[in-house]
């Protein structure tokens, strides 16, 4: 008798569960949905808010002028965010993009914050006919699928580790450094690690005699001790430092580097050195340190200071490394491309965005242009963490507020 | 590679051990006394790293008394639990499913408050402490790790302390080795089950404090930890803590030297791969070894 | 405990048409017009019933409480991506799926049956993790940068769901089996006391490893049949802790001995954890802690166990009107 109560209950679960998947299809849209699928709780969670941010400033500005304008339906509409946290869990991630594309009916969907939530999420757009733009993934892996329907407002994390090689060499020929310095690699077990380590690899292959690589591994996320790995990088007798991690285990790296009283002439961490939180864990032990990074704070351009203060307006404190900006620009692009092409259709907005070209981008390079494959390739910076708290940007020249430093050996 | 940089190295993962011990301490009373696996460990891991976060800033406490104050703290926190929830689960002398979910639910509740109150930034604890190193010759301790692995090995001494002088230490063992006698000595079991969970809980807020000094944190705080402090108290046997002490060693060795042999990103491998290894030769744990066997059924 | 002593005959017939009308609502309802979400609900609990009910016939009914079952999911998962990836057929490449996860069962299930009690749990969480890490560094399927399936032709999604649906019958089909099987009555003594099991003639290494093997298979179908759909896996997904977690807490929600509480925790699992995700982003973790929390202590029979209480409650008080309204 209890399993056919089970039975009968399961048959009304699974009833009033159909009830909950009708959907109603509203007469003329009243708004632009916008699926954002960002990591507000997990390991991925500050990044994902601060990209939340970003994309929630957009969306204020665009709709306090009263929204985007449509032609086909000759009214301004507003957009409406439908968020998902996804925990930084790469199932959930892709289950809510396809969510907010089956069933939500969004326009597109932003997200996808580090590179295993947006590869899982890139599965999806091409699947739903819906355009997808990823403001926190950047390994190549994704774009070169032939995916019809994905974009990236981030630059290629390979183009990174160039940029980072190319900066090193740039001190070389200005004196600050010798030639034939030993580099050290320690890059953390993903996409990112191997694309960085790659980029580099490929800079010191095209020029020779600048740099040699004596040491390069992988390391596992997460780890609470790197007492293993620094001792291999110590015993490689290197000159130059250069690791590839997320935040935490950047400062837990780093808090174990200088414990054991470790030095190289120049140390970066990848795409992590300036961050608050890394700041008031580590104090001064930050100093000097650099980091390539999709877009400063620093960047000379009058729209950059603009945003600065908007978003210190918004949230109450200013941009905390590259994380908003990013964001911030898709959904730019995204309400530029509706406008141009006119209507909510999503095909025509995916071929808009393909064909966009925004100007005063708060990417460096000031335009904002996706290519082949839906990437941009904007241009890197590099930035160096100064005494007192302050954050240079020491390259490219024409970017730069700081010169580049070479510490004093101890 | 000279001897200098070996000994460096073994240093190095003695004071990893001792932090790995103090921080699977709490499970392991837990775990021997009332046969529950406490997954909520991590949670009150995360709480007691916040909690002396708190002290520090605010009160500018000094976050070393900061974890010795939390001791007590959490042992009320573990207490009211227990009333609350725990003693509600039925127990057995044998780890039953019930309550291994009911204190995964605490976890999950437990992290949700810790994003509720302290949202989800990376914080860590930062004194003048945190990144000078004392050095004996050619070996060097940071300063930290030195000051942290003190308590923790004085905790644990005093822990076996009162486990081998006190009434209460005795009941204790009686109560790990078989619930039901106990009971028929009279021993109040229940009360001693609330104590003792509050003992647990009180270990894992002071080892939270304790780990606050070393790492950054936010509420997702000590899963990592969760699966290693497994790996300890197993292969340290589930009931000893001498036993857990030595599991703790055995790990940090283990995953401090493996890196010099293998690509750093199987490390973690190392760990879980040594637990089985251990589990499968050493049914008992490495105490077992030395422990009369005892008949699970 | 219930598994042979249910009387055939009668009830049976009830268990049988309550099963059918259930599978025939579930192959319909695609059919009937709901939306694509909500099919995609649905798709996504099949695959977990494929992985509950597998759960349950080692953890519930055996006894044997794994934490380890990721490592078949996974298994599951890369095998069948890399066969499809070769031009397998997707059904060729579930079964191989099976075969590889039933392969894995053994050389796990040989070493840790050894061990009673906690330290099994804990040796297959070892298990799991280890070969989650070297999976990630394994760079013949991807490392640290997961696998992904090209498929080409446009994406069916019914296809995805029938298979499902059609596993998840099995699955439970074989379960039922095995309920009402003197297999079934080996693994209960095997679960209540070992050596009198083996006292009467019930060899417990060879069952645990037999229903080991079954159980692994299944998981690794379901894996198989998860990797086609999502088309990207990582080996921090499909092998890791949370997964492995997922797994067990669904049978235990649902009743992890009977043949239907799995089937439902898997799609209250299924449907509530995203509802709750999807409604309240800031206290999804605290609900759902609490929903648990709540379930292990008002009713550690999991949802089978709570209605077979009301229904207790229902015939008590229906007893009562009728005979307050004789009397």
């Amino acid at each position: 008798m209890k399993r056919i109560s089970a039975f009968a209950a399961a048959g009304w679960l699974l009833a009033g569960l159909t009830t909950l998947g009708a959907t109603s299809n509203a007469a003329a849209p009243k708004d632009i949905p916008i699926g954002v699928v960002l990591p507000l709780t997990g390991r991925e969670a500050k990044p994902g808010q601060y990209q939340r941010e970003g994309i929630d400033l957009a969306i204020k500005q665009i709709n306090e002028k009263g929204g985007v304008f449509v032609r086909d339906l000759n009214q301004k509409l507003p957009l409406r965010e439908v968020f998902y946290d996804d925990g930084s869990d790469q199932s959930k991630s892709a289950g809510l993009t396809e969510r907010a594309m089956s069933s939500d009916n969004v326009e597109a969907v932003l997200g996808g914050y580090s590179t295993a939530l947006g590869e899982a999420e890139s599965v999806m757009p091409d699947r739903y006919q819906t355009p997808w733009i990823t403001t926190g993934a950047a390994a190549t892996s994704i774009f070169n699928r032939g995916y019809q329907w994905i974009f990236g407002t981030l630059s290629p994390v390979d183009l990174l580790g160039y940029t980072t090689a190319q900066f090193l060499g740039t001190l070389v020929d200005a004196g600050k450094l010798r030639k034939g310095l030993k580099l050290a690699l320690a890059l953390e077990n993903t996409d990112h690690g191997v694309d960085y380590g790659n980029g580099i690899k490929k800079w010191i292959g095209e020029h020779n005699g600048y740099f040699t690589v004596v040491f390069s591994e992988s390391f596992d996320l997460g780890s609470p001790d790197f007492s293993g790995l620094l001792q291999k990088v110590k015993n490689a007798h290197a000159d130059i430092f250069l690791a590839d991690a997320h935040l935490q285990d950047y400062i837990t790296m780093h808090r174990q580097y200088v414990q054991a009283g470790m030095h190289h002439t120049m140390i970066s961490y990848g795409a992590r050195g300036p961050e608050t939180d890394a700041r008031k864990a580590l104090g001064d032990a930050t100093d000097y340190v650099f980091a390539g990074i999709w877009w400063s704070k620093s960047l000379p351009y009058p729209q950059v200071k603009k945003f600065v203060d908007d978003y210190k307006g918004f949230t109450g404190r200013e941009p905390d490394s590259w994380y908003a900006a990013t964001a911030y620009e898709a959904v730019r692009a995204l309400a530029t491309a509706i406008e141009k092409g006119g209507t909510l259709k999503k095909q025509t907005v995916r071929d808009e965005l393909r064909k966009l070209d925004l100007e005063e981008s708060l990417l460096p390079g000031q335009v904002l242009r996706f290519g082949k494959g839906g990437q941009v390739d904007t241009p890197f910076v590099i930035v160096q963490n100064k005494p007192g708290g302050k954050v240079d940007l020491v390259y490219p020249k024409d970017a730069a507020n700081g010169e580049a430093v070479v510490p004093a050996q101890k | 590679m000279d001897a200098a940089d070996y000994v460096n190295l073994i240093v190095s993962a003695l004071l990893l051990a001792g932090i790995y011990a103090a921080m699977s301490v709490g499970m392991t009373i837990v775990y021997g006394v009332m046969k529950i696996v406490n997954l909520a460990h991590a949670g009150f891991l995360m709480l007691g790293a916040y909690f002396v976060l708190e002290l520090y800033e605010r009160l500018n406490i000094d976050p070393l008394l900061g974890s010795v104050l939390a001791f007590p703290v959490f042992l009320v926190a573990g207490m009211l639990v227990h009333w609350l929830l725990v003693r509600r689960v039925p127990v057995s002398d044998q780890p039953t499913l019930a309550s291994l979910l009911l204190m995964f639910g605490l976890w999950l509740v437990l992290q949700n408050l810790g994003y509720l109150i302290w949202g989800n930034s990376d914080r860590s604890i930062l004194t003048p402490r945190t990144l000078s190193s004392i050095h004996f010759g050619p070996i060097t301790v940071p300063t930290v790790r030195l000051l942290v692995f003190i308590p923790a090995v004085c905790s644990l001494g005093l822990l076996e302390l009162v486990l081998r002088k006190t009434w209460y230490g005795r009941a204790v063992r009686a109560l790990m080795q078989n619930r039901y006698a106990g009971r028929l000595t009279g021993i109040p079991v229940e009360k001693m089950a609330r104590l003792t969970f509050g003992v647990g809980i009180g270990f894992a807020g002071a080892a939270g404090g304790l780990l606050a000094q070393l790492y950054s944190f936010s509420p997702d705080f000590g899963r990592g930890f969760l699966l290693r402090s497994f790996v300890i108290i197993v292969l340290g046997g589930l009931e000893s803590f001498w036993g857990a002490a030595a599991g703790a060693l055995v790990l940090a060795l283990v995953e401090t030297f493996s890196i010099l042999v293998l690509p750093a990103g199987y490390q973690p491998a190392i760990a879980f791969s040594l637990l089985v290894v251990a589990l499968v030769l050493f049914p008992g744990g490495i105490a077992g070894i030395f422990a009369k066997k005892r008949r699970w059924a | 405990m219930k598994a042979a002593s249910v009387p055939m005959g009668r009830f049976l017939n009830y268990r049988v048409a309550a099963w059918g009308a259930t599978l025939i609502v579930l192959g319909i309802l695609p059919w009937g017009g709901i939306s694509p979400n909500l099919t995609r609900l649905l798709f996504t609990s099949l695959v977990w019933v494929i992985t509950s009910v597998a759960w349950s016939l080692l953890g519930g009914l055996t006894g044997q409480v794994s934490f380890g079952f990721a490592v078949f999911y996974g298994l599951g998962a890369y095998t069948a991506a890399m066969g499809i990836n070769a031009g397998l057929d997707p059904l060729a490449a579930f079964a191989i799926s099976g075969v590889v996860a039933a392969i894995a069962s053994l050389l796990i299930g040989l070493p840790t049956f050894r061990l009673r009690g906690p330290y099994f749990a804990i040796a297959t969480i070892g298990v799991s993790e280890a070969v989650r890490v070297v999976m990630t560094n394994l760079s013949f399927t991807g490392g640290a940068s997961g696998y992904r399936i090209a498929e080409h032709g446009t994406f069916r999604p019914l296809e995805h769901y029938y298979t499902a649906l059609g596993v998840a019958a099995l699955a439970v089909g074989t379960s039922a089996w095995v309920h009402q099987s003197k297999f079934g009555l080996s693994l209960l003594a095997v679960r209540e006391d070992e050596e009198a099991a083996a006292d009467i003639g019930v060899n417990p290494l060879k069952t645990k490893l037999l229903v080991h093997l079954l159980a692994a298979t299944l998981t690794g179908i379901a894996g198989g049949v998860y990797a086609r759909y999502a088309a990207f896996i990582h080996p921090d997904g499909v092998f890791g802790f949370q997964t492995s977690v997922a797994i067990l807490l669904m049978p235990i929600i649902g009743g992890a001995v009977t043949v239907a509480g799995p089937v439902i925790g898997a799609f209250v699992y299924g449907f509530v954890q995203e509802e709750l995700v999807a409604a309240f982003p800031q206290f999804h973790l605290l609900l759902y802690g609490a929903l648990l929390i709540v379930i292990i202590l008002f009713e550690p029979g999991g949802v089978v166990g709570w209605l077979g209480k009301l229904w207790a409650w229902v015939k008590r008080t229906r007893r009562k009107s009728a005979l307050a309204s004789v009397g």
